[in-house]
């Protein structure tokens, strides 16, 4: 009884000691316990406070204002308004911006002599320079109207935890204790779970989100994604993931790469997350999220003005969850990010998929050219999903065509697709466009040479929803042993030819069906009437007017 | 148990070591028997006398030294929790030296004294810089703050508590750190060394 | 008048005791032969007389004179650890002539006297502005104040213990400070000289 008793007194003992200054690298005296610390000198509160004669008054200090000018944090989603520091953060930079020597305090007429020969603070973590921009910002007022317009901030009126405000401002004081290490880097609540930011941080979305709650650990393969941390999963690392309060490698809010993909990569690389979207990335045709630095910026326009790529634009980490979804609605992975919608206005969160990829494939003056030179050449693709066209893949609506025999159930003339369920990385776990050996990002094999010779492989995608046994091999119908199967197998000639998959403008007379021919492949009828047309006829029946592979349609019907 | 009770007794004997008081004014910053301003010879004058002291001054004990009539500017902080108002009881006779506005050879009966404190020793009216004082400093203080010793149950490293060994009527006071007659013998007259912090420690909990 | 050989006898102790320590009362302040008033012209009368006749008071040797029935005000501090009371045994004494409450010529048979004392021998029936007295002080109080020495091991300096040479009954009175016979000649009639404060640090460890 009387051991426990000690023990407990003991422990005792350790707990009030670790809440101590004595016990932390804030000891600055001789007896300190931190590797850097003064000669001989024994006083511990004099590196900053004295009774006497301080500057400025409160509290108490025992330093000189270093009088530097600071390069101040700056970010196009900031509302605050951050100033030279001030407050109790210029009294943490009179040793922390490593400008001043630790043992130079007011209530001696010499320099206090540190161990080692240091003077300032050694280049390190802790010294954070007169460059703050790569720091969390500090010294401005965060007030309610703040919290107002940022949107996603606590209202500091009711800060009454761990986190204080200096009067109205956020200082280091915010977030650190000088006095105090329980929870090391002398901060003033833990980082598990991210539980310091969140006091002022609330984020939408992330609550429910997967960066939030993921159990994921690192595999021991590639990077190390938490170098800097004790903790073993996303969960636990929170915001620390992606962000770092102080020497920030992408500055702009404190990104710990300046490359934006790689806050990602970090974790997406078949290291951390189950999919590997960096082995998908590094494809030859991709959405190449490395060609662009800081560019991509969360306050650009939905249409994008300029050409680029970053992961965050299609997602938003901080909402991205794995609720499934079906089309055209938005999965969980792509939830919370802009778009344009179906009349090419912008909105801030998507509903469906389609409205990220018209951020950059539709109105944006910056969008890609088209693959095929089409009779009605059209890189605008909202134009080209429109469901008022004559025809288009049902990605925005159904399909126009009520009769598509070659259908694989569950689809059929109702089923709207997605854009991803074309254009995705091939032969990956991830549903994304991130990235494939077949161009344009298609998930399949989807030749577009003629005289292709027809096999299930060569027009692998096309053959996922479309039987190509209905397709090619059925002859018990005219259209499809005549149409079909002697073009296709017969004369070579890949279905890219004569359809347009994404859709095509004008008369349900003209333009249905896809029908908008390769004119790399067919030109203009020859002789009288000479021109390019499809006339539709009604089902399975039609006529065209063109001429290909040398031979001349002027017209040629089918029935 | 016989180690047992050997380790208390080294305990006691550190102890009694700690508050042992190998010191007196004799000799030290506040001994002015020799200086040519004093020409009674004698140390206790300048502040004390047995007869006709200044009644006036509360918790002054045998006042003999004109007293301050300063404004000073008291220390303000966001972060401190403690009500300071104007020096008051002892504090108020240490700055009837050290604000500088009463000469220290203004002592008895004289008046018109030419020697005024300088330098270090002067602390001035403006305390706004100087670690506040008379202020009350009891439990709900400390428990306010947050970063405060219960002066209550807090052992002083004197003897007792903090309450008992450094409060004055309860409050912070210039003697709560200093001990104007050098019982210690510490530099700057404090009531005990501040190595390692150890004064500053003795209340702050940091 | 058979008391009056011992009277006779005391001065010629008083005279021996000249011989011995270099001074007597003769000439000093305490010596009233010389006064108008005293129309006895004899110095120790003014105080005592041979036959006892007042018996009020304890520690009265032959006291010739009316004691005060004044109320005192006592002194009071913070810092103060003793209980001070009334004045009591010679204290009083001392307070029948420096109170100020009746006049020095009031002695023996006489009353209505009109030699009142004045100036800083007035000490007054307010006696905050004065060293407490009347006061036990004792090896408890000492170390319960610990600002003063045990009287009861320390040297006072003059032969003995603080308490054997300069308590009374175990207190502190006027006469711990002040020989009023002046056997001593130091200056204020104190029992030894106060150069650097010398009388105050015998009792006062600071």
């Amino acid at each position: 009884m009387r051991r426990i008793f000690f023990l407990l007194l003991f422990l005792q003992t350790i707990t009030a000691a670790a809440q101590s200054i004595v016990d932390t690298p804030h000891n600055l005296s001789a007896n300190g316990p931190g590797s850097i610390h003064a000669g001989s000198e024994t006083e511990i509160c004099i590196f900053c406070h004295t009774p006497h004669n301080s500057s400025p008054c409160a509290p108490l200090w025992n330093r000189n204002n270093p009088g530097q000018n600071y390069i101040l944090y700056q970010s196009s989603t900031i509302e605050a308004a951050p100033g030279q520091p001030d407050g109790a953060s210029i009294l943490c930079l009179s040793c922390h911006d490593g400008t001043i020597a630790l043992g130079a305090v007011v209530s001696r007429d010499h320099l206090i002599e540190f161990s080692g020969g240091i003077t300032v603070l050694p280049t390190g973590h802790a010294n954070l320079g007169s460059d703050l921009s790569d720091d969390h910002p500090v010294s401005f007022i965060y007030n309610t109207s703040l919290a107002a317009a940022d949107g996603e901030l606590t209202d500091p009126a009711t800060l009454n935890g761990p986190v204080q405000l200096d009067g109205q401002k956020v200082q280091c004081t915010a977030c650190h204790n000088p006095h105090n290490n329980i929870y090391g880097n002398f901060l003033v609540a833990s980082t598990h779970y991210s539980d310091l930011c969140m006091f002022c941080h609330q984020k939408n979305g992330w609550n429910g989100s997967l960066h939030r709650v993921s159990s994921a650990s690192w595999n021991g393969s590639g990077n190390d994604p938490w170098p800097k941390s004790t903790y073993q999963t996303v969960a636990e690392n929170g915001c620390e993931n992606c962000h770092q309060p102080h020497g920030a490698g992408g500055a702009e809010r404190i990104m710990r790469h300046l490359p934006e993909e790689n806050n990602c990569l970090d974790c997406h690389a078949g290291n951390v997350a189950a999919k590997n979207i960096q082995s998908d990335l590094n494809k030859s045709y991709r959405h190449d999220v490395f060609a662009y630095t800081h560019i991509h910026d969360p306050e650009e326009n939905a249409v994008s003005d300029i050409r680029h790529v970053e992961c965050t634009d299609c997602h938003n980490p901080h909402v991205a969850n794995g609720t499934d979804a079906s089309a055209p609605v938005a999965s969980g992975a792509i939830e919370g990010v802009k778009g344009v919608n179906s009349q090419g206005s912008a909105i801030s969160a998507i509903q469906y998929e389609f409205e990220i990829c018209y951020r950059c494939h539709a109105d944006s003056p910056e969008k890609p050219g088209g693959h095929t030179s089409r009779q009605f050449y059209q890189t605008n693709v909202r134009l080209e999903f429109n469901a008022g066209n004559p025809s288009f893949h049902p990605v925005e609506a159904s399909g126009k065509n009520g009769d598509v025999p070659s259908l694989i159930s569950p689809l059929n003339e109702a089923s709207i697709i997605y854009c991803t369920d074309c254009h995705a990385s091939n032969n990956s776990s991830a549903n994304g466009p991130h990235g494939s050996v077949y161009s344009p990002i298609l998930k399949f094999r989807y030749e577009t040479a003629d005289y292709t010779s027809e096999s299930y492989q060569a027009y692998e995608l096309c053959y996922q929803c479309h039987d190509r046994n209905t397709i090619v091999n059925n002859q018990s119908t005219n259209f499809a042993n005549v149409v079909h199967r002697k073009h296709i197998v017969d004369l070579q000639t890949p279905c890219n030819v004569c359809h347009d998959p994404h859709g095509v403008q004008g008369s349900s007379t003209n333009q249905s069906h896809l029908i908008n021919f390769d004119t790399s492949v067919v030109s203009k009828s020859t002789g009288r009437q000479g021109k390019l047309e499809f006339i539709d006829s009604g089902s399975f029946t039609g006529q065209c007017y063109l001429y290909c592979h040398g031979r001349n349609h002027n017209p040629k019907r089918y029935i | 148990m016989i180690k047992f009770q050997f380790t208390f007794a080294v305990c006691l004997l550190a102890l009694g070591t700690s508050v042992a008081l190998g010191q007196n004014i004799q000799g030290s910053a506040h001994d002015f028997s020799n200086d040519n301003w004093n020409t009674t010879g004698q140390i206790c004058i300048v502040c004390h006398t047995p007869h006709n002291a200044d009644a006036t001054v509360t918790n002054a004990p045998l006042w003999n030294h004109a007293t301050t009539t300063a404004t000073f500017t008291t220390y303000n902080s966001a972060t401190m929790q403690a009500t300071t108002g104007q020096p008051d009881a002892s504090a108020k006779l240490c700055l009837s030296c050290h604000d500088g506005t009463i000469a220290v050879d203004n002592y008895g009966s004289q008046s018109g004294g030419s020697h005024f404190i300088s330098g270090g020793p002067r602390i001035g009216t403006d305390l706004g810089n100087d670690h506040p004082i008379s202020f009350t400093y009891n439990s709900s203080l400390a428990s306010q703050d947050g970063g405060l010793h219960d002066p209550s149950t807090t052992n002083s490293g004197l003897g007792g508590t903090i309450a008992e060994d450094m409060l004055i009527g309860g409050k912070m006071q210039c003697a709560s750190c200093h001990d104007v007659h050098n019982g210690s013998g510490f530099a700057y007259l404090l009531r005990k060394s501040n190595a390692g912090s150890a004064l500053c420690l003795t209340c702050h909990d940091k | 008048m058979k008391k009056q050989p011992f009277f006779y006898g005391l001065c010629v102790l008083l005279l021996f005791v000249r011989l011995s320590f270099g001074q007597n009362m003769l000439s000093t302040a305490h010596d009233f032969s010389n006064a108008d008033w005293n129309i006895h012209g004899q110095t120790c009368r003014v105080c005592h007389i041979p036959q006892d006749l007042d018996t009020v008071e304890s520690n009265m040797p032959l006291w010739n004179r009316a004691v005060s029935s004044a109320s005192y005000s006592i002194y009071t501090s913070s810092t103060l650890d003793a209980t001070p009371g009334q004045p009591d045994g010679p204290s009083k004494l001392c307070l029948s002539c420096h109170d100020g409450t009746l006049a020095v010529d009031c002695f023996g048979d006489r009353s209505g006297g009109l030699y009142i004392i004045n100036g800083q021998s007035c000490i007054g029936a307010d006696l905050r502005d004065d060293h407490p007295i009347s006061f036990v002080y004792n090896s408890s109080l000492a170390s319960k104040d610990g600002g003063l020495y045990d009287p009861a091991i320390t040297n006072s300096g003059l032969g003995g213990t603080i308490a054997d040479d300069l308590l009374i009954d175990g207190k502190m009175q006027c006469t711990s400070c002040h020989e009023i016979h002046n056997m001593t000649g130091a200056a204020k009639l104190l029992r030894k000289p106060n150069i650097g404060s010398a009388l105050c640090l015998t009792c006062h460890n600071k």
